[in-house]
C-alpha cells in the first residue's frame, strides 16, 4: 500500500469525524426573556378585524388578546361582560336606546385614551352608513373606480346590513367623551352582540392625515366634528385607511401606529409565514390580567406538523383540525405530558329536505296534498340513522359526542337544554323503520320513493354519512340517489335535489341568528320551507327583548320546525385542543371564536425544561 | 445561435401563453370561492357573498376573465406589471418576493449538496464498479429514491428533532451506538478505497479505530454539551484537507501545490485566535468578506509560489483556504451552541421541527446562524436524501460509459497518472451530461418543494401554490404559475446552450 494512498486515508477519516477538545467564550449573546408559544393555521394579516377582509379567526384571536371588549364569550357560550374596561345599559327598548361608557383611566398603548370618539369610529363605519360609493373591481381585485372612491366615503366593514345600520342618527357623545349613546331606529333584539370598539379613532385620522402632523387630540376632535358635520371630504381618507391601512404583512412594513391596542397585549412582533408575537400590555388594568409576558403565535398549517411541533415543544398548544390520524397522532404523545381535549365545535351538520322542487316531499307531486308530502318527509327523516352516524364517525375523535338535538341553539348553550326537550326531537332519536313504513302506508303511497341526495363529493365524512343513510332509508322503501357534487354550496336553493347534508357555522348566540333558515324565502331558506306560525313567531322575536319569552318563541318555532318535517340535526363538528401539561396551563377549550384563547388570562408557564 | 435563441423563445412563449390559460380556467373551476360564505349564518350574509363577487369578478366566466388578469400582465410590457391582489387583499408580487425567498433559503443548500455528494459518491462508486460498497450504494439510492417526502420527513422529525432533543438532555453516545458506527465507517472507508484485502483490512482498522476514539472523546469530553473543533483538532483537519486537496487537485508530487496548501492553513491556524476574539461584533457581510479575504490570500500564495504551473497551484491552495475557512466558521459557530441552547426560547431542545427560525430570538450572527442550521436541517435532508439518489445513478452511469471509452485506455497507455486519467479525463467528460440534470433541477428549485414545505410550515413557493389553490385564490396561482414556468423554460434554453458550448460533438444551430 503506498504511502500517500494511506495518508489520504487517514486524512480522509479525519475529516469525517468531528472534532473534540473544550474551549468555549460562552457569554451574553441572546437578549433574555420567556415565552408561551401556540400552534394556529393561519397568519395574522389585519389589525382591523372588523372590515370584509380582515374578519378572520387568525386576526380575532389576535385581536382578542390585543383589545377589550365590553363582553366576551366564555366556553359555556354565556356573555360575559367586562364592566373593568366599561359599561352598557338599555336606556330604552323603544326606541332600542342602548348607552355605552368607557371607564375612566382606560388607554390605547400610546398612551391616548379610549373614548367616545373611538366607538363613534366602530359606529361610523359598521353602519356603513355614510358610504356613498362603493368599489369596482377588475379581475385582479385591483379597484377600478380608484378616483371616484377616493373622493367618495367606503368603510368596507363586514358588518353593512347588520343591526347597527338601524342606528341611522348621529350618536350623541355624552359624560366628558366617555359615553355614546346608540338610539335604534327598529327594535333589535340582539343588539348586545353588535357593538364592539374596535380600531383607535385617532390612529386612523392621524394616518389618513399623515402630512398634518395632528396630535391624538386633535386627531379625535376632527374625527368627531367630520362625522357630526357629515364632512364626507374628511371622512373619505379615514374611511380608506381603516378599510385597508391595518393591512400587515411583516410588522417592519407598515407605520407601528396599526398595531395600537387598548387590550392585555401588544403586537411587538410579525414576520409573514412565521410568527406574531404579543408582548404584555404594562398599562393594562381594565380587565382580566394576564400571567404571562409573551405569547407568540406561530402559524403551522399542516395539523400533523402541529402536533409534532407540540411534541418537541416548538409550541405549547394547538387546536388542529380534528380527524382520527391526528388523535391517535396526540394519544401517541401522552406520555410526554400531552393532554388532549375533544371538544365540539360550532359548525353542525344538518339534514334538510327540499319542500319545492317536485321531489318527493313537495306537496306539489301529491297534487298539492299537504299532509301526505309531509307523511313522506317525517317518514324519510325517521329512517335517518342519527345514532349511528355519530357513534360511527364522530365518537373515534370525541369519545362525548352526543346527537345535536336543537336547529336554534348549540348544545351547551343557555337556551339548548330546554329547547331540545320540548322540540320533538326526541322521535328522531332512534331510526324507526316500522313507523316510517306505516306513515308511509297511512298517507297511501307506494312503490319506491326515490330521494335525490346532495352533498360534497371530496368529503369523505359526508360519504360516509351517506352510505349509512341509503342503507337505512331502503329500509323502509326509499331509494336514495347519490347526486354528490363538488360545487354543492352553489346548487343549495337550485331544486336539483330533495335532500342534502351540510354544516351551518354558528359565529354567535343571537337569538334571531336562525331567522334567514325558516322564515319564507328567508337569505338561507334553501328548502322553500314555509310555516304562517314560524314566521309570526320569528315576527315577535324581533321585538322580544324578554330572555325568558324569546326562549318561549324559539321553543314555539322549533316545534313547527320538527313536526313539519323540514329536517333534522345530527352532530357538531369534533375539534380538539391539545397542550403541553409539563409547560403550560390554564387551556380551556370553547366552542365560538375566540375558541380556546377566550381565558388567555389564566394560562399559567410552567417549567422552563420539557420532557426527560 | 442567436436564431436558434430567437426561435425557442418565440415558441416557449406562445407555450406558456396557452399553459396559462389552461392553467387560469382549471384553477377557476377547481372550487367554489363562496364555499365557506354558503354555509355562514351571518346575518348580513347576502351582502357578504355580493361582495366577494364584485371583488373577484365572480359574474364573468374564467374563460374571459383570464384577459383582464392577462391585460396587468402584457401591461409589464410598458413597465406596470400587475399580479393583483390575492383574496385577503395582498398584492401578489410582495408574496411572490417573500415566498422566493423563502424557498431559494430552504431548497438552494439540499440541491447543492445532493448535487455534490451525488456526484462524488456516483464518481466513487463508478470507480469501484460491482464492488460490495457500489452495491449498497445502489440499493440505498434506489430505497431513497422510492420514498415518498411526508412519510421521510415524519420519520425525521420524530427521530431527528424529537429522539435527538431528547438525547441533548444527557448526551452520552451509548456502547451499542460506538460499535455500530465503528463497524460503519470500517465498511464504508475500506469499501471506498478498496484494493487488496490487505489493504482492505489496514484502511478499515485505522477507520474504524479513528471513529471509535472520536467518539469515545466525544463522551469522555461531553462535546455535545458544549461542541468544538479546536485548535489541535483544527490542526490535524486543515493538514489532512491540505493533503486531500492536492493529492486530487495535482498530485501530492508537486511540492509547490503541496507546500502552499499546507501555508494556507498555518496561516488560518495563526489568526484563528485573532478572529475568536473579534467575531462577537462581525455581521454577516464582515463574516463573509473575511472569508472572502482569506481565499484570495490562500490564491495569492498558491500563484507567487506556483513557479511554472502557478494556475493549478493557486486553484489548490485557494481551495485549501476556502475549506480551512469553513473549519474556523465552523469552531466558532460550534462555540455559539452552548448560550443557544441554553436560551430560554430555546430551553434545551434545539432541533426544530417546523418553520425557519426561532420566534423572537436575538443574537449574534453566529447564534442566528446555529438556529437557522436547527431548522434547515431537516428539511434539507428531507429533499437531499430523495434528490441525491437521482445524481449518483446519473454521475455513476456517465463515468462507466466514459471510463471504457477509446481516449482513456489511450491516456493510461502513455503512462499517465490513475489521478491524472480520472480526474482530468474522465471526470470533466462525465460531467457533461449532467449540466442538463443540474440546469433542470435549478428550473425545480423556484417552484419550491410543495410538500416538504407545508409539513415543515415554510412559507415559500410551494406554500403559496397550494394555499391559493385550496382558496380557489387565481391571482398568486397564475404569479406562481408564471414564474416557474418561465424559469422552467430559461433554464431549459440554458441547457441546451450550455450543453453546445461543452461537447464540441454537439452544435447549436
Amino acid at each position: 500500500m503506498n504511502i500517500k494512498k494511506s495518508l489520504a486515508a487517514v486524512a480522509l477519516t479525519a475529516l469525517l469525524a468531528a472534532g473534540l477538545s473544550a474551549c468555549s467564550a460562552g457569554g451574553s449573546e441572546i437578549v433574555a426573556g420567556s415565552a408561551v408559544n401556540v400552534g394556529w393555521n393561519q397568519d395574522f394579516y389585519s389589525a382591523n378585524g372588523q372590515t370584509s377582509n380582515g374578519n378572520a379567526t387568525a386576526n380575532n384571536n389576535i385581536l382578542y388578546m390585543a383589545n377589550s371588549s365590553f363582553n366576551y364569550y366564555d366556553d359555556k357560550q354565556t356573555l360575559i361582560k367586562n364592566e373593568q374596561f366599561g359599561k352598557y345599559e338599555l336606556v330604552s327598548q323603544d326606541p332600542l336606546t342602548v348607552k355605552y361608557t368607557i371607564n375612566e383611566g382606560v388607554k390605547w398603548s400610546d398612551g391616548a385614551a379610549v373614548d367616545a370618539s373611538d366607538m363613534l369610529l366602530s359606529w361610523a363605519a359598521n353602519s356603513c352608513l355614510f358610504n356613498n360609493v362603493s368599489p369596482e373591481y377588475d379581475a385582479e381585485g385591483n379597484i377600478s373606480n380608484q378616483a371616484a372612491l377616493d373622493a367618495g366615503v367606503f368603510f368596507d366593514s363586514v358588518s353593512c346590513g347588520t343591526d347597527l345600520a338601524s342606528v341611522t342618527k348621529t350618536p350623541e357623545i355624552s359624560d366628558n367623551g366617555r359615553s355614546l349613546t346608540l338610539i335604534y331606529d327598529e327594535p333589535k333584539v340582539d343588539w348586545e352582540l353588535d357593538f364592539a370598539v374596535g380600531v383607535a379613532a385617532h390612529v386612523t385620522t392621524m394616518n389618513a392625515f399623515k402630512a398634518d402632523g395632528l396630535t391624538a387630540e386633535d386627531a379625535k376632535a376632527k374625527f368627531i366634528k367630520a362625522v357630526q358635520d357629515k364632512d364626507l371630504a374628511t371622512l373619505a381618507p379615514i374611511a380608506k385607511f381603516w378599510s385597508s391601512g391595518y393591512d400587515v404583512q411583516n410588522y417592519g412594513d407598515v407605520d407601528p401606529s396599526v398595531f395600537v391596542s387598548d387590550g392585555a397585549y401588544v403586537i411587538s412582533d410579525l414576520v409573514k409565514g412565521d410568527h406574531v408575537t404579543l408582548t404584555a400590555n404594562k398599562d393594562y388594568n381594565w380587565g382580566p390580567k394576564p400571567q404571562i409576558e409573551t405569547v407568540t403565535v406561530r402559524t403551522i398549517e399542516d395539523p400533523l406538523a402541529s402536533v409534532t411541533a407540540l411534541a418537541n415543544g416548538e409550541v405549547d398548544a394547538i387546536s388542529p383540525q380534528a380527524t382520527a390520524d391526528i388523535m391517535t397522532a396526540l394519544k401517541a404523545e401522552e406520555a410526554k405530558g400531552i393532554t388532549t381535549l375533544a371538544t365540539s365545535d360550532a359548525t353542525y351538520e344538518h339534514i334538510d329536505l327540499t319542500l319545492n322542487n317536485k321531489g318527493p316531499f313537495d306537496p306539489a307531486t301529491y297534487g298539492g296534498d299537504a299532509e301526505k308530502a309531509k307523511s313522506v318527509r317525517l317518514a324519510f327523516l325517521k329512517t335517518i340513522p342519527r345514532q349511528d352516524i355519530i357513534t360511527k364517525l364522530i365518537q373515534p375523535i370525541n369519545p362525548d359526542a352526543k346527537l345535536n338535538d336543537s336547529q336554534t341553539a348549540l348544545p351547551g348553550s343557555p337556551n339548548y337544554d330546554s329547547i331540545a326537550a320540548a322540540n320533538g326531537s326526541a322521535d328522531y332519536a332512534a331510526v324507526d323503520i316500522d313507523g316510517a313504513k306505516q306513515l308511509l302506508a297511512d298517507a297511501g303511497v307506494t312503490g319506491k320513493v326515490t330521494v335525490k341526495f346532495l352533498f360534497g363529493c371530496g368529503n369523505t365524512r359526508r360519504q360516509n354519512e351517506f352510505a349509512l343513510i341509503q342503507a337505512s332509508a331502503a329500509e323502509a322503501g326509499f331509494d336514495v340517489l347519490n347526486k354528490c357534487d363538488d360545487n354543492w354550496g352553489s346548487l343549495l336553493g337550485s331544486g336539483t335535489y330533495d335532500a342534502t347534508v351540510f354544516g351551518w357555522q354558528s359565529t354567535s348566540t343571537a337569538v334571531t341568528g336562525s331567522k334567514a333558515t325558516f322564515i319564507t324565502d328567508g337569505g338561507n331558506n334553501f328548502t322553500g320551507y314555509s310555516n304562517a306560525d314560524v314566521d309570526a313567531a320569528y315576527a315577535s322575536l324581533s321585538k322580544e327583548f324578554d330572555a325568558a319569552k324569546q326562549l318561549e318563541l324559539l321553543t314555539t318555532v322549533e316545534q313547527k320546525v320538527w313536526a313539519d318535517g323540514y329536517g333534522v340535526t345530527v352532530f357538531q363538528f369534533p375539534g380538539v385542543t391539545a397542550f403541553n401539561s409539563k409547560k403550560i396551563e390554564g387551556i380551556t377549550p370553547a366552542p365560538l371564536a375566540p375558541m380556546f384563547f377566550w381565558n388567555f388570562w389564566n394560562w399559567k408557564q410552567l417549567g422552563g425544561q420539557v420532557n426527560g | 445561435m442567436l436564431s436558434f435563441i430567437g426561435r425557442r423563445l418565440i415558441a416557449s412563449l406562445v407555450v406558456l401563453l396557452a399553459a396559462t390559460y389552461v392553467m387560469y380556467v382549471l384553477t377557476a373551476y377547481s372550487g367554489d370561492p363562496l364555499e365557506d360564505l354558503r354555509t355562514s349564518t351571518a346575518r348580513n350574509k347576502e351582502q357578504l357573498i355580493e361582495h366577494r363577487i364584485q371583488v373577484l369578478n365572480l359574474n364573468i366566466p374564467p374563460y374571459f376573465r383570464y384577459f383582464i388578469w392577462l391585460k396587468g400582465i402584457l401591461a409589464g410590457l410598458i413597465g406596470q406589471l400587475d399580479l393583483g391582489k390575492n383574496l385577503i387583499g395582498q398584492p401578489v408580487d410582495a408574496l411572490l418576493a417573500s415566498a422566493v425567498g423563502h424557498t431559494l433559503q430552504l431548497v438552494t443548500s439540499a440541491t447543492l449538496i445532493a448535487i455534490l455528494l451525488g456526484v462524488i459518491v456516483g464518481v466513487a462508486t463508478a470507480l469501484r464498479q460491482y464492488s460490495g460498497f457500489d452495491y449498497t450504494v445502489t440499493f440505498i439510492s434506489f430505497l431513497f429514491y422510492s420514498l415518498p417526502v411526508f412519510w421521510v420527513a415524519v420519520l425525521l422529525k420524530q427521530y431527528l428533532a424529537i429522539g435527538f432533543n431528547d438525547f441533548l438532555v444527557s448526551p452520552q453516545v451509548s456502547p451499542l451506538a460506538i460499535i455500530v458506527c465503528t463497524l460503519l465507517a470500517a465498511f464504508i472507508w475500506s469499501g471506498i478505497l478498496g484494493g487488496t484485502w490487505r489493504r482492505r483490512g489496514i484502511v478499515a482498522a485505522i477507520s474504524g479505530g479513528a471513529t471509535a476514539l472520536v467518539l469515545l472523546l466525544i463522551n469522555l469530553t461531553h462535546w455535545f454539551e458544549n461542541p468544538s473543533i479546536g485548535l489541535i483538532f483544527g490542526a490535524i483537519l486543515g493538514v489532512g484537507t491540505a493533503l486531500i486537496v492536492t493529492s486530487l487537485s495535482t498530485g501530492l508530487d508537486n511540492k509547490r501545490a503541496r507546500n502552499s496548501s499546507l501555508a494556507v492553513v498555518l496561516l488560518g491556524l495563526i489568526l484563528w485566535l485573532p478572529f475568536d476574539a473579534i467575531s462577537k461584533f462581525l455581521l454577516a457581510p464582515a463574516v463573509f468578506g473575511i472569508a472572502a479575504g482569506f481565499v484570495a490570500i490562500g490564491v495569492a500564495i498558491g500563484w507567487f509560489n506556483g513557479g511554472v504551473d502557478r494556475g493549478p497551484v493557486a486553484r489548490t491552495s485557494g481551495i485549501t483556504a476556502l475549506i480551512m475557512a469553513g473549519i474556523i466558521g465552523v469552531d466558532r459557530f460550534m462555540q455559539a451552541w452552548q448560550p443557544y441552547f441554553n436560551s430560554s426560547y430555546v430551553s434545551g431542545r434545539p432541533f426544530a421541527t417546523v418553520g425557519s427560525s426561532t420566534p423572537n430570538l436575538q443574537g449574534s450572527f453566529w447564534v442566528m446562524g446555529v438556529d437557522t442550521f436547527t431548522h434547515l436541517l431537516l428539511p434539507t435532508l428531507a429533499l437531499l436524501l430523495i434528490g441525491f439518489a437521482g445524481y449518483t445513478r446519473y454521475s455513476r452511469a456517465s463515468m462507466l460509459e466514459i471510463m471504457d471509452q477509446d481516449f482513456i485506455r489511450t491516456a493510461r497507455a502513455k503512462g499517465l497518472s490513475e489521478r491524472t486519467v480520472v480526474m482530468r479525463h474522465a471526470f470533466r467528460n462525465a460531467m457533461i451530461p449532467l449540466t442538463t440534470l443540474v440546469a433542470f433541477d435549478f428550473a425545480g428549485v423556484i417552484g419550491g418543494a410543495v410538500i416538504t414545505e407545508r409539513v415543515f410550515a415554510f412559507s415559500g413557493m410551494g406554500k403559496l401554490f397550494l394555499d391559493s389553490l385550496l382558496h380557489v385564490d387565481l391571482n398568486p396561482v397564475m404569479g406562481f404559475f408564471l414564474i416557474t414556468g418561465t424559469v422552467a423554460i430559461l433554464f431549459n434554453l440554458i441547457a441546451d446552450i450550455v450543453y453546445g458550448l461543452l461537447d464540441p460533438r454537439i452544435r447549436v444551430e
